[in-house]
C-alpha cells in the first residue's frame, strides 16, 4: 500500500486540479452554448430597440423602408465610424438618422438626431446619459419638453453664433442650476448639423 | 468638565462659553453690516438659521439623554448657526436656513458625539450639502442695490469661461474700495473685508486663535494668485480680487480656525492653512465652482487627524521625540 | 425555535445581509436612489441567490475545501452571465429594467458569503430556503433604504414601479410630498451613506430595546423561584 491511497480523495492535489478544471470547462461549455443560442435573438432585440428609437424621431408616414436594414457607414470627425440610417419613401431619401455624442457633467450624453434632406431637424432624443437626477436629466423627453424645441431648426436657423445656450450668448435655454448639460447637448447637435453639411452628398445618395 | 491628561496645568481662564462669546463679538461688526446691506430677508434668514441650530441641538441632546441646558448654554450651537447664516446667500428662502441648521447640527456635529468630537466644520458641512442639493437657491445672489446678479468671483468665472480676457471686462468688476468696504454682492457675512479683518485681529488679540492658520492660508492663496496673475493677467484675476472678493477673510479668520477641526500644533496649523489656501485657489481657478472656501476647509478637516499624528505638540517636560528631559546629565540639546 | 424559523429570522432581520452583515454595500448604495430600483435589485439578487445556494449545496460533497472559493466564484459568475444572456434574449422587456442590476450581482459578495457559510454545509432544501430568506431580507433592506432616499430626495415613493412590475402595479406609485423641490443630496451617493448610517443606528436601537425587554421578562419569570428559595 502506498501512502497516497490513505490520503482522502478530496485532499489529493490531482483531484483538486481536475475538479477546478472540470468546473471551468463545464462553465465555458455552458457559456458557449447559451451564447450561441442567444446571439441571434439578442441581435434581433437590439434591432427592435433601435427601430423604436428611430420611430421616436422619424414619423412612420415619412418612410416606407426598413431604416435599420442598410445603414450607411461614414467616418466621423473623431475618426470613428458613424452609422447613418436612411429613411426613404418611393425611392427618395426623406430622413437621415444617426447618433451624436456630447460630453456632459458626468460623461457621455448619447443623442439620436433625425434630419430631413434639407438639413432641418425632424426630431432629436437623448438615448442615454448619466447627468444629475433632478437637474441635468431635463434633457430627457419624459422629464421636460426642452429637447423637442430643436425640431425644425437647422444649421443656419438660428444663425451660427446663436447655436449656444443663453449663458454663452446663444438662444437656447439652459436649466436653472445646470448649464453644462444643455451646453453639451447643444454642442453635439450643432456638430451633427455640421457633419451633415460636410457629408450631404454621400448621405442623400440612395443605396441600392 | 474635560479630563486632565497630564499635569501640571494652569487655567487659561477661558471656558467654551466665553470663547464662543468672544467669537460672536468679533463677528458682530461684519454681521451687522451684512444685515444692514441686505435688509429684512437677511435678518429673518439669520434668525431662522440660529434658532434652527438651537432647536436641532436641543432635540439631539434630548434624544441622546444628555443634559440639554448645560450643553445648549455653551453657545456653540448659536455660533454654528451664525457662521452658517453668514455663508448663505442673503436672499435664500427660509427653509434653506432651517434645513441647513439641522444638517449642520445633526449630520455635522451630533452624530460624531457632540461638541469637540466633530471631524468636520458643521457650518461648512451644511453649506456644502445645501450647495450640492439646491444649486439654484444657493447661487442666486443680489447686489447691494437688491438687483439679482452674480458675485464678483462668479462673474469672472463666467466671463473667462467663455474665453473673454480679464482686461475686456474690468469695468464691470467692483472697485477695490467697494470690495474692501463690502459694497458688493455675496454671502451675508463675507462682503466687508475691512470689518472681517477687524474681527480677526480682535480674535488674535484676545488669543482665541493664533496667527498660524490665517497667515499661512492668506499667504499661500495670495502668493499663488500673484504668481499666476504675473504669468497671464488676462486669465488669472489679481491678488486684490482673491483677497477681497468671496469668502477669503471670513474663511481665514473664522472658519478654518475652528478649534475643534484644525490641528493642534503650530507646524500642523501652518500646513493646514497652506493646504486650505492652495485648495481655495485651485477650486476657484480650475474646478466647477467659482468659490471654494467651504470645500477647501472640509477637505483639510479630513486631513487634520493625519496632520495631528505627524506634528504633535511637545509634551510638557519632554523633548520633541517624547523622551523625558534630562538636564542633569546635560545630554539634551 | 425550529430550524426553518431560525433561518427565516436570520435572513430577514438578525443576520440581515445589509443591516447586520454590512455586505454588498457597493450595489446597495449604487442602486437605492429609489424604492423601485431597490426592489428590482433585491428580487434579481434573490433569484440568483436561491439558484446559487441550490447548486452549491448539490455539489458540496465533491468540492475540496482547498479549492472551494474558486469553484464557487466560477459557478456564480457563470450563473449570472447565463441569466443575463437568457433574459436579454427571451424576456427582453424585463431585461431592459433589470439588466443594469444583473451585471452588478456578480460583485455582490452576499452571494459568495451564503455559498461559503451556509449552502456548502447544508442539504439542498434548507440551502434554498436560506437563499430565499437572505434574498428577501436583502430586498427588504434595499426597499427601505431606497424608499427613505426617494421620499427625502424626490418626494415620491415607488416612482415608475409599473415599468418594473407591470401596469397593474401603477397604484404603488405615490407622490408623498407634492411640489417638492427635491433634496438632491439624498439621491447622490453621500445621501446613501447618511441614510444607511441612520438606518443601522435605528436597527441597533430596536435590537437593544428587544434585549432589554427580553431580560426583564426573564427576570420576572425567575424572581418567584429565587424568592421562594431564599425563604
Amino acid at each position: 500500500m502506498t501512502t497516497e491511497a490513505k490520503t482522502p480523495l478530496l485532499e489529493r492535489i490531482p483531484y483538486q486540479a481536475i475538479l477546478l478544471g472540470a468546473c471551468a470547462a463545464i462553465a465555458a461549455a455552458l457559456l458557449l452554448g447559451v451564447d450561441n443560442a442567444t446571439r441571434e435573438p439578442i441581435a434581433q432585440r437590439k434591432m427592435e430597440d433601435l427601430q423604436q428609437s428611430l420611430a421616436q424621431v422619424v414619423p412612420d408616414d415619412l418612410h416606407d423602408n426598413n431604416m435599420v436594414a442598410k445603414p450607411l457607414l461614414l467616418t466621423g470627425t473623431d475618426g470613428k465610424e458613424v452609422k447613418v440610417y436612411q429613411g426613404t419613401k418611393a425611392g427618395n431619401v426623406t430622413a437621415l438618422v444617426w447618433e451624436t455624442v456630447g460630453f456632459g457633467y458626468a460623461g457621455e450624453i448619447r443623442t439620436i438626431i433625425a434630419l430631413d434632406p434639407e438639413g432641418k431637424i425632424l426630431g432629436t432624443r437623448v438615448l442615454s446619459h448619466k447627468e444629475t437626477p433632478g437637474l441635468g436629466d431635463k434633457i430627457e423627453a419624459a422629464k421636460d419638453d426642452w429637447i423637442t424645441k430643436f425640431t425644425g431648426l437647422s444649421l443656419g436657423n438660428p444663425p451660427e453664433d446663436q447655436w449656444k445656450v443663453k449663458k454663452d450668448g446663444g438662444q437656447f435655454d439652459q436649466f436653472s442650476g445646470a448649464t453644462i448639460t444643455p451646453r453639451a447637448v447643444v454642442k453635439s447637435l450643432h456638430a451633427a448639423l455640421q457633419f451633415f453639411a460636410a457629408h450631404k452628398a454621400e448621405m442623400l445618395e440612395v443605396k441600392p | 468638565m474635560s479630563l486632565l491628561i497630564s499635569s501640571p496645568h494652569t487655567h487659561s481662564g477661558k471656558s467654551v462659553h466665553s470663547t464662543m462669546l468672544l467669537v460672536m463679538v468679533a463677528l458682530a461688526p461684519a454681521t451687522i453690516f451684512g444685515l444692514y446691506l441686505f435688509g429684512l430677508p437677511a435678518i429673518s434668514l439669520f434668525l431662522i438659521t440660529i434658532l434652527g441650530c438651537v432647536l436641532a441641538e436641543a432635540m439631539a441632546l434630548k434624544i441622546m439623554g444628555k443634559p440639554v441646558g448645560k450643553y445648549l448654554s455653551d453657545g456653540s450651537a448659536i455660533l454654528t448657526g451664525w457662521l452658517l447664516a453668514m455663508s448663505l446667500p442673503p436672499t435664500a428662502p427660509w427653509w434653506i436656513g432651517l434645513l441647513g441648521a439641522f444638517l449642520a447640527i445633526i449630520i455635522g456635529k451630533q452624530v460624531f458625539g457632540g461638541i469637540g468630537q466633530n471631524l468636520f466644520n458643521p457650518a461648512m458641512v451644511a453649506r456644502v450639502a445645501l450647495l450640492i442639493s439646491f444649486p439654484l437657491e444657493m447661487t442666486t445672489w443680489v447686489t447691494v442695490d437688491g438687483v439679482s446678479g452674480a458675485t464678483t468671483l462668479g462673474h469672472i468665472r463666467t466671463e473667462t469661461g467663455q474665453g473673454h480676457t480679464l482686461s475686456s471686462f474690468t469695468d464691470s468688476l467692483p472697485s477695490v474700495s467697494d470690495m474692501g468696504l463690502g459694497m458688493i454682492g455675496g454671502s451675508m457675512g463675507e462682503t466687508s473685508a475691512v470689518l472681517l479683518l477687524l474681527g480677526g485681529l480682535f480674535l488674535l488679540w484676545k488669543r482665541i486663535i493664533t496667527w498660524h492658520i490665517p497667515v499661512s492660508l492668506l499667504g499661500t492663496l495670495l502668493l499663488l494668485a500673484g504668481v499666476m496673475h504675473a504669468i497671464n493677467p488676462n486669465v488669472y484675476p489679481s491678488v486684490e480680487v482673491h483677497l477681497l472678493a468671496g469668502a477669503t477673510l471670513l474663511g481665514a479668520f473664522f472658519i478654518a480656525t475652528d478649534l475643534v477641526t484644525s490641528p493642534v500644533s503650530a507646524t500642523g496649523q501652518l500646513i493646514f492653512g497652506a493646504g486650505c489656501g492652495l485648495l481655495v485657489y485651485v477650486i476657484r481657478t480650475w474646478a466647477g465652482y467659482p468659490e471654494g472656501m467651504a470645500f477647501a476647509v472640509l477637505l483639510m478637516n479630513a486631513v487634520t487627524p493625519l496632520i495631528d499624528h505627524y506634528f504633535r505638540p511637545r509634551i510638557y517636560g519632554r523633548d520633541r521625540k517624547g523622551e523625558p528631559l534630562n538636564y542633569a546629565s546635560g545630554e539634551n540639546k | 425555535m425550529s430550524d426553518y424559523k431560525r433561518i427565516a429570522k436570520d435572513g430577514l432581520w438578525d443576520n440581515n445581509v445589509v443591516f447586520a452583515q454590512g455586505l454588498a454595500l457597493c450595489p446597495v448604495l449604487a442602486v437605492t436612489s429609489s424604492a423601485t430600483n431597490g426592489l428590482g435589485m433585491g428580487l434579481a439578487s434573490t433569484a440568483v441567490l436561491v439558484m446559487s445556494n441550490l447548486l452549491v449545496s448539490l455539489i458540496r460533497q465533491w468540492v475540496s475545501p482547498a479549492v472551494r472559493i474558486p469553484v464557487y466564484i466560477v459557478l456564480i459568475a457563470t450563473l449570472v452571465t447565463l441569466v443575463d444572456m437568457a433574459l436579454n434574449a427571451w424576456v427582453h422587456e424585463l431585461y431592459k429594467v433589470l439588466g443594469l442590476f444583473i451585471a452588478l450581482i456578480v460583485v455582490n459578495c452576499a452571494i459568495l458569503g451564503r455559498a461559503e457559510s451556509f449552502a456548502s454545509k447544508n442539504s439542498p432544501i434548507p440551502a434554498v430556503f436560506d437563499g430565499l430568506m437572505m434574498g428577501l431580507g436583502f430586498t427588504l433592506a434595499l426597499v427601505i433604504l431606497g424608499g427613505v432616499r426617494e421620499v427625502l430626495g424626490s418626494g415620491t415613493l415607488f416612482a415608475s414601479a409599473s415599468l418594473l412590475l407591470g401596469k397593474a402595479f401603477s397604484f404603488m406609485e405615490l407622490t408623498i410630498i407634492p411640489d417638492y423641490k427635491g433634496f438632491l443630496l439624498m439621491i447622490l451617493p453621500p445621501g446613501g451613506f447618511m441614510a444607511l448610517g441612520f438606518l443601522l443606528a435605528g436597527k441597533r436601537i430596536l435590537d437593544k430595546r428587544a434585549d432589554v425587554a427580553r431580560e426583564r421578562k426573564a427576570k420576572a419569570a425567575v424572581t418567584p423561584l429565587t424568592a421562594g428559595g431564599a425563604a
